[in-house]
C-alpha cells in the first residue's frame, strides 16, 4: 500500500542552523533514504513556510493569500511517498526518519 | 519549478462522508468525477506533468514520534486543523503564476484550499 509520511518540524530550529548543521541533517536523511531502498517511491524538502501560497476559489472569485493553510507551531517540511505491506511497517519505517526525533512524522494511507 | 499542491478538504466534508454508506459514497464520487475531468485536459494543454494521490481518512492517520530514542504512536493528524489534507500533486510548473492557475482549477479550491508549496531542488 502507498502510505504519504508527511515530516512536520519547528522551521525556526531550521532557519537557525549552520550550514554545517544543515549538511549533518541532509546526510542522516541520505542514510535513511539508504536504508530504507526501494520503500521510497517518492519524496522532497519543500522551501520554508514563508513561500507558501493558499488559493481558495468561492462563487466563482479565486483568493490567493500568502502563507500555509494553517498556522501551526510545526510545520510541514517535506514528505515520502512510502511503498509498504501496512501502516505497521510503514510506522517503523517512519521511526527512522530523522524528523521523527525532532519534530513529528504523520503517516496517511492511499485512499482505497 | 517543481510543486507541491497540498489539497486540503473542509473538515466538515471528512465528517459527512464518514455517515455515508458505501453506495452513497461511490454516488458522490461519480458526482464529483466530471469537476476532475475538466482539469486532465486543461494540464495536458499547459504541458504539466503532475503527480498525485488521493488520501483516505485522516482520523485513521497516526503520528510518529521519537524521544529519547523511544518511538511513540499517537492516532489522528497531526494538527487539528479546520481542514484536513485529502490528496496532493507534484507537478513541474513554469512560475508560481502557473501553479496558482492550476491551484485554482482543483475542484478541492471550491470548498476547501489549495497550499501551493515549492520544492528544494539540489
Amino acid at each position: 500500500m502507498k502510505v504519504l509520511a508527511l515530516i512536520y518540524g519547528a522551521e525556526g530550529r531550521w532557519d537557525s542552523f549552520t550550514e554545517e548543521q544543515r549538511n549533518e541533517v541532509y546526510e542522516q536523511y541520505r542514510a535513511f533514504g539508504r536504508q530504507a531502498g526501494d520503500k521510497i517511491s517518492d519524496g522532497a524538502e519543500l522551501a520554508g513556510t514563508r513561500s507558501a501560497t493558499t488559493v481558495r476559489v468561492r462563487d466563482g472569485e479565486t483568493t490567493v493569500t500568502d502563507g500555509p493553510f494553517a498556522e501551526t507551531k510545526e510545520a510541514l517540511g517535506g514528505f515520502y511517498l512510502l511503498e509498504c505491506k501496512d501502516l505497521d511497517e510503514a510506522a517503523e519505517l517512519a521511526a527512522q526518519i530523522p524528523g521523527a526525533a525532532t519534530g513529528a512524522i504523520e503517516l496517511r494511507a492511499a485512499a482505497q | 519549478m517543481k510543486y507541491l499542491l497540498l489539497l486540503n478538504n473542509d473538515r466538515r466534508d471528512w465528517d459527512a462522508w464518514r455517515e455515508l454508506s458505501t453506495e452513497e459514497a461511490q454516488a458522490a464520487r461519480e458526482e464529483e468525477l466530471p469537476k476532475w475531468n475538466e482539469l486532465w485536459p486543461w494540464l495536458e494543454q499547459q504541458g504539466i506533468h503532475a503527480d498525485g494521490l488521493e488520501l483516505g481518512d485522516p482520523a485513521k492517520a497516526r503520528v510518529i514520534q521519537v524521544r529519547d530514542g523511544e518511538t511513540i504512536v499517537s492516532d489522528g493528524p497531526f494538527a487539528e486543523t479546520k481542514e484536513q489534507l485529502g490528496g496532493y500533486f507534484v507537478a513541474e510548473c513554469k512560475d508560481l503564476d502557473q501553479a496558482i492557475e492550476f491551484a485554482q482549477r482543483v475542484p478541492v479550491a471550491k470548498k476547501g484550499s489549495v497550499e501551493i508549496r515549492p520544492l528544494v531542488t539540489q
